[in-house]
C-alpha cells in the first residue's frame, strides 16, 4: 500500500477550488515545482471517490514566527546559537498544485479533501490524458522525455496526431542560446518522432534549415552519451544512433569553387549536393528578393509579364532586334538590353504598355540577384535543387544557409518551403508529411517590423500546413518577439532555460512565480512541455542526441579550405564514384571555362549516374578540334640585291 | 457556533435562549479558575534562609516530553438566566524527534466535550446526556456540596471551574501514563502536586508559569522578585494543603531588566527526595535549556518553553 506524502488543505482565505488545490507535506517528501500528485478524496460523489490529479506549481515554508525579529530574539541576535536550541520551530511545507485532470470528470467540483500521493507512472498517465493515446493498435504516442519525481520514471508521449496533424499541428521551442536546449531538443525529438511516428499516419521527412554555425552538419555522425542517456533512450525505446538518412545541400561560396558550408570537409562530402538555382527558380520568387518600395503595381506588372511572356520561350518583337529566348539571367539582361536599345532608338517613353522607367527599374533589381545571391543563383547555370517528389520517408534533409546573404536565406526558405507546400497539396512529394524546421523565429517571423513575404509564409504554414502535413517545427530565444499567429498555432509548446527578462514578458503571467523560476533554472536536458492533451505545462528531462554536436563535429573535420576548379570537382565527384581520378579530371576539364565545368558538374552530381567521370565528360561542352592542314605553299620571295633597296 | 450542542438543547429545553455572541466565554488554556492574587509562606528544604543561587554549568538539553492542556468554554444559551455552557478540553504530550515536536504514541491525546449546565435549576435532574452529548451537571459546588446560588455569575464561575477540573484531569491522566511507561523527564505546564503518583514521580517536573500565589514573604520575597537571568532561589515547600508534598523554588530565565518584576519567573515543582539542593540546579539546567528558541508569539513567551507552545498549538488545531 502506497503512503500518502500529503494531506490537502483549505481555508477560508486560501480555499480550494476546481482546478487548483493545496496541500502540505512532510518535512522530507520528495515533492518540488513540477512534480504530479493524486488525491484520493475522503467521501464518494456519486458512488465514486474522486481522484484528482495535480501538478504542484507553487511552495511555500514557513515557521510559527510572526516577523523575523522573534527568531533574532530567540537567538540573542547570534545565528551561532540557533545550533544550541532545543529544537526546530514547527515548520510548513504548504505547496499549491494546479488540477490537471479529475476522474469522474463530472460533476466539477473543488478538490475535496483527502490524502495527496506521488503519482506513480499509471497516474500519470491517466492524469496527462494519455492513457486515450498509447492503447495497444492505436497508439500515436511520441516520447518526448521522462518526468522524474520521487521513485518515479515515467515517459511522457506527445500525441502524434497533435504534434504533425491533423487534429493540431507544430511545435515551437523557446531557450536561451548556447544551454543545449533549442537545437539539442529538435534533433532528439524528430530521432524519437522517425522512431515512433505510426505507420499507419504514412511516411514523414524532415527538412532542417541550419541557419547558424555547424549545429545541424553533422547529425550522420554518432555523438557522445553517457550511461544516464543512454538508460533514457531504452526508457524511451528510441534507439541511440545518428540519422540513418541525411541529405545536405548547400550553394557555392561567392567566391571560388568549394560549397558554402561548413560541412565541406572530403570525408563527408558523399551527401553533400550543391543548391543553384537559376533565372526561373528565382523569378517566382522574386518577391522576396524586392523590398515593398520595389514592387509597385507598375514593376509586379513587369515581372509577371517576363515570367509569363518571356522566360523559356522564344521571344519576338518589332522592337527587338533579334529573336530572344531568355533561360539565365545573362540571357535576361541581353533581352533588357536589346529592349532597352529599342526605346532609345525610337524615342519612345513606353513599351506594351510598360513605362521605360519600371523597366529600368526592374532591369536594375533583377539584374543584381544573381550577385546578391551569389553561389546559390548562377548567371547560366542548371539547377540543383532538393530532391523534390522523390523525398524518402524518416529521411532528413538539412539546407545549410547559415554563411549566406540575409537575401539569400530568405529566397532559399521562401522558394523551398513553398515547393514543399505545392508538392504536398499535389500528394507527390515522396512522402505524406513534412517537418520543416526553423531556428532564429525571432528573425524570420519577428511580431513587429514589415510584413515579409518569409514570415507570411510562416504565417501560413502556422495556420493552414496541418491539413497538408507540412509541418513547422520552429525555434527561437524570445518568444515574445515572435508573430503571436506562429506561436499560437504551435499545438505543442517546449521551453529551456528562459532568459529572466523574457519571462517578465505579459505572455508568461499564466505561470506561476515559481515555474517561472525554475524555468528560469532550469539544468541542461530539462525541458517544460506544454501539449494540447495536458492542461499544465510538465517538466520532462530528455536525453542528450545521439548525434556529434556541430562544436565536435567542426573540429573532428575541419572545413576544407579554398581549392582550385579541378580539385573541386574532382571531390565532388569522387564522393559519387571512387574511381575517379584527379589526373582524369585534369584532363577533361583541360582549357574549358569555369562556367562550363560548373554546369557540367552540377548536371553530374544531380544524375548520380554510376560512371561519374563518363558523365561529366559528356556535360562538357565539346570544343572544336581544328585539323592542322599544312599551310598553302607559297611563292619564295626572291631575294633583293643587295646594292637595289627597290628590287629593281 | 455549536449547531449540534444547540439542537440538542433546544430539543430539551425549547425555551432556552441563545446567546449570539461568537466571543468564548473562557479562552484561557491554563489556570481557568482565577484566584485573588496572595502571598503564602512556605517552608524552607534548602539552608536556613531563602536566597538566590546562581546555576552553574552550561543549560542541558534532557526533556523528553512536554505536556500541556487546552480548555475552551463558550455559553451556548440560558435559561431565565442559568447559562449552558458547551466546554471542550484536551491534553497531550508532545516528544522531541530529530529536534521537532511529534505527539507521543505511549498514550493518543485526550479531547473530551461536554455540556457543563445545572441540570437541578434547568429542571431535567438525572440526565447524562442529550442526543450523545455528555452533560456535566454543575448544580452543586464541588468542595461545599451545597446547591450553587442561583446568581448567574456564579452559576457561570462553577461551571468555569468545573471545565478547568476536567482538563487537569486529562493531563492528569497524561502525565500518569507517562510516569509508568517512560522514565524520561517530562516537562508538565503547571503543578504536579495535583496527583500523588505525579508528585511521587522523579521524572515529572512541574512548570509554573502564573504566580497568583507567591511562595515567599518579607525579606524572601525581595530575593525572589530580585533573581537575575540564570538564579534559582532556594528550594521550599509549598503548603500541601489537599495536595501532595513537592519540593519547589523559583527560577528566572532572561534578564528581567526593563521588564516588570515577574518577567521571565517561572516557579518549578519536583519530587520529594534526597539532596535537593543539587536535583534544583540539574532541573534548573534543563528548563534554562528550553528558553530557546522563543514561544513567540505567545504573550507569555518569557516563561513559556517552546515545547509547551508547541503542544498548545497541536491542541488547538485538534481540539
Amino acid at each position: 500500500m502506497r503512503m500518502a506524502l500529503g494531506r490537502v488543505v483549505a481555508t477560508e482565505r486560501r480555499p480550494n477550488t476546481p482546478h487548483e488545490f493545496h496541500f502540505w507535506t512532510a518535512l522530507d517528501s520528495p515533492v518540488g515545482i513540477g512534480t504530479i500528485v493524486r488525491v484520493d478524496g475522503n467521501r464518494p460523489v456519486d458512488g465514486r471517490i474522486p481522484h484528482i490529479y495535480g501538478v504542484v506549481t507553487e511552495g511555500l515554508s514557513y515557521t510559527d514566527l510572526l516577523t523575523p525579529m522573534h527568531d533574532v530574539l530567540s537567538h540573542d541576535g547570534s545565528p551561532e546559537r540557533a545550533g544550541f536550541a532545543s529544537a526546530e520551530r514547527a515548520e510548513i511545507r504548504l505547496y499549491s498544485a494546479a488540477v490537471l485532470r479529475q476522474v469522474p470528470e463530472e460533476p466539477l467540483q473543488p478538490v475535496p479533501m483527502g490524502d495527496v500521493f506521488l503519482a506513480q507512472e499509471e497516474d500519470v498517465n491517466v492524469a496527462l490524458r494519455m492513457d486515450g493515446y498509447l492503447h495497444d493498435g492505436s497508439n500515436t504516442g511520441i516520447p518526448i522525455g521522462v518526468y522524474r519525481a520521487g521513485g518515479t520514471d515515467a515517459t511522457i508521449y506527445l500525441d502524434a496526431d497533435f504534434l504533425v496533424g491533423p487534429e493540431a499541428a507544430h511545435l515551437n521551442i523557446t531557450g536561451v542560446s548556447g544551454l543545449a536546449t533549442k537545437t539539442s531538443a529538435v534533433e532528439w525529438l524528430l530521432a524519437s518522432l522517425f522512431a515512433h511516428f505510426p505507420e499507419s499516419r504514412g511516411s514523414i521527412a524532415a527538412v532542417c534549415f541550419n541557419v547558424k554555425g555547424p549545429d545541424l552538419c553533422f547529425l550522420d555522425l554518432p555523438g557522445k552519451l553517457d550511461d544516464s542517456d543512454r538508460a533514457l533512450y531504452e526508457k524511451m525505446d528510441v534507439p541511440a544512433r545518428p540519422f540513418e538518412n541525411v541529405n545536405y545541400f548547400a550553394p557555392y561560396a561567392a567566391r571560388g569553387y568549394a560549397l558554402n558550408t561548413l560541412r565541406s570537409n572530403e570525408a563527408l562530402a558523399h551527401n553533400v549536393t550543391p543548391l543553384t538555382w537559376g533565372l526561373r527558380e528565382v523569378l517566382q520568387y522574386a518577391e522576396v528578393l524586392l523590398n515593398r518600395d520595389d514592387i509597385d503595381a507598375k514593376a509586379d506588372a513587369l515581372i509577371d509579364f517576363i515570367t509569363r511572356s518571356v522566360i523559356d520561350q522564344p521571344f519576338t518583337d518589332a522592337m527587338l532586334t533579334r529573336s530572344h529566348v531568355v533561360q539565365s539571367f545573362a540571357d535576361l539582361e541581353d533581352w533588357f538590353k536589346d529592349v532597352l536599345r529599342g526605346l532609345e532608338n525610337g524615342n519612345k517613353e513606353s513599351w506594351r504598355t510598360h513605362h521605360v522607367a519600371t523597366i529600368r527599374k526592374v532591369r536594375n533589381r533583377l539584374s543584381n540577384i544573381s550577385v546578391r545571391c551569389a553561389g546559390l543563383v548562377t548567371d547560366s547555370g542548371p539547377v540543383s535543387d532538393l530532391p523534390f517528389g522523390e523525398f524518402e520517408d524518416r529521411a532528413t534533409y538539412v539546407v545549410d544557409v547559415a554563411n549566406l546573404e540575409e537575401d539569400a536565406q530568405d529566397l532559399i526558405f521562401a522558394r523551398i518551403v513553398s515547393k514543399l507546400r505545392e508538392h504536398l497539396e499535389r500528394r507527390d512529394l515522396g512522402v505524406k508529411h513534412v517537418v520543416v524546421f526553423v531556428d532564429e523565429l525571432n528573425k524570420y517571423a519577428p511580431s513587429d517590423g514589415p510584413d515579409t513575404y518569409v514570415r507570411k509564409m510562416l504565417l501560413d504554414i502556422a495556420e493552414r500546413g496541418r491539413y497538408l502535413g507540412l509541418v513547422l517545427f520552429s525555434a527561437q530565444q524570445f518568444r515574445s518577439q515572435v508573430h503571436k499567429r506562429v506561436v499560437g498555432n504551435s499545438g505543442t509548446s517546449v521551453f529551456g532555460r528562459m532568459d529572466a527578462d523574457e519571462l517578465a514578458a505579459p505572455g508568461y503571467a499564466v505561470l506561476s512565480p515559481a515555474t517561472r523560476t525554475k524555468l528560469a533554472t532550469l539544468e541542461k536536458g530539462q525541458l517544460m512541455i506544454r501539449h494540447p492533451h495536458f492542461t499544465q505545462p510538465i517538466f520532462v528531462r530528455f536525453p542528450r542526441p545521439a548525434v556529434m554536436t556541430g562544436r565536435m563535429g567542426a573540429e573532428q573535420f575541419p572545413q576544407g579550405g579554398e581549392v582550385s576548379l579541378e580539385t573541386a570537382v574532382y571531390r565532388s565527384l569522387r564522393a559519387q564514384d571512387s574511381s575517379v581520378t584527379m589526373q582524369a579530371v585534369e584532363d577533361a576539364i583541360g582549357l574549358h571555362d569555369e562556367g562550363d565545368v560548373l554546369r557540367a558538374l552540377t548536371l553530374t552530381l544531380k544524375e548520380r549516374s554510376g560512371d561519374a567521370m563518363a558523365t561529366f565528360r559528356s556535360r562538357l561542352p565539346r570544343r572544336v578540334t581544328q585539323s592542322l592542314k599544312p599551310r598553302p605553299q607559297t611563292a619564295v620571295l626572291r631575294g633583293t640585291p643587295g646594292d637595289d633597296p627597290y628590287g629593281i | 457556533m455549536s449547531i449540534d450542542a444547540l439542537r440538542a438543547i433546544q430539543s430539551l429545553l425549547p425555551d432556552a435562549e441563545i446567546v449570539q455572541s461568537d466571543a468564548p466565554t473562557d479562552d484561557s488554556y491554563a489556570g481557568a479558575y482565577s484566584e485573588a492574587p496572595h502571598i503564602a509562606s512556605a517552608d524552607l528544604l534548602e539552608g536556613q534562609r531563602l536566597r538566590a543561587h546562581i546555576i552553574e554549568g552550561d543549560p542541558e538539553i534532557r526533556f523528553a516530553g512536554f505536556l500541556d492542556g487546552v480548555q475552551r468554554a463558550k455559553i451556548l444559551c440560558h435559561r431565565r438566566g442559568v447559562p449552558i455552557i458547551d466546554g471542550s478540553v484536551a491534553a497531550a504530550i508532545r516528544i522531541r524527534v530529530d529536534r521537532r515536536y511529534v505527539t507521543w504514541g505511549g498514550s493518543a491525546p485526550i479531547i473530551s466535550r461536554r455540556l457543563y449546565m445545572p441540570l437541578a435549576l434547568l429542571g431535567c435532574e438525572g440526565r447524562t446526556e442529550i442526543e450523545g452529548i455528555e452533560i456535566a451537571d454543575t448544580s452543586y459546588n464541588v468542595r461545599t456540596k451545597e446547591l450553587v446560588s442561583r446568581h448567574p455569575a456564579a452559576l457561570r464561575a462553577v461551571a468555569l471551574e468545573r471545565v478547568g477540573r476536567d482538563r487537569e484531569d486529562a493531563e492528569r491522566s497524561l502525565a500518569e501514563a507517562w510516569c509508568v511507561d517512560d522514565a524520561e523527564p517530562l516537562f508538565v505546564d503547571g503543578g504536579i502536586s495535583g496527583s500523588p503518583r505525579i508528585a511521587a514521580s522523579h521524572c515529572a517536573i512541574g512548570v509554573i508559569k502564573s504566580h497568583q500565589t507567591l511562595f515567599a514573604d518579607g525579606d524572601a520575597l525581595d530575593v525572589v522578585m530580585s533573581l537575575k537571568c540564570g538564579e534559582r532561589s532556594s528550594v521550599f515547600a509549598p503548603p500541601s494543603h489537599m495536595r501532595s508534598p513537592v519540593a519547589s523554588w523559583y527560577l528566572r530565565l532572561r534578564d528581567p531588566r526593563g521588564h516588570d518584576a515577574m518577567f521571565g519567573l517561572v516557579r518549578i515543582e519536583v519530587t520529594m527526595g534526597h539532596d535537593l539542593a543539587a536535583r534544583a540546579n540539574e532541573v534548573s539546567r534543563w528548563v534554562l535549556a528550553e528558553s530557546s528558541p522563543v514561544a513567540l508569539p505567545d504573550s507569555r513567551w518569557d516563561r513559556m518553553a517552546y515545547g509547551i507552545r508547541d503542544c498548545e498549538q497541536f491542541l488547538r488545531s485538534i481540539a
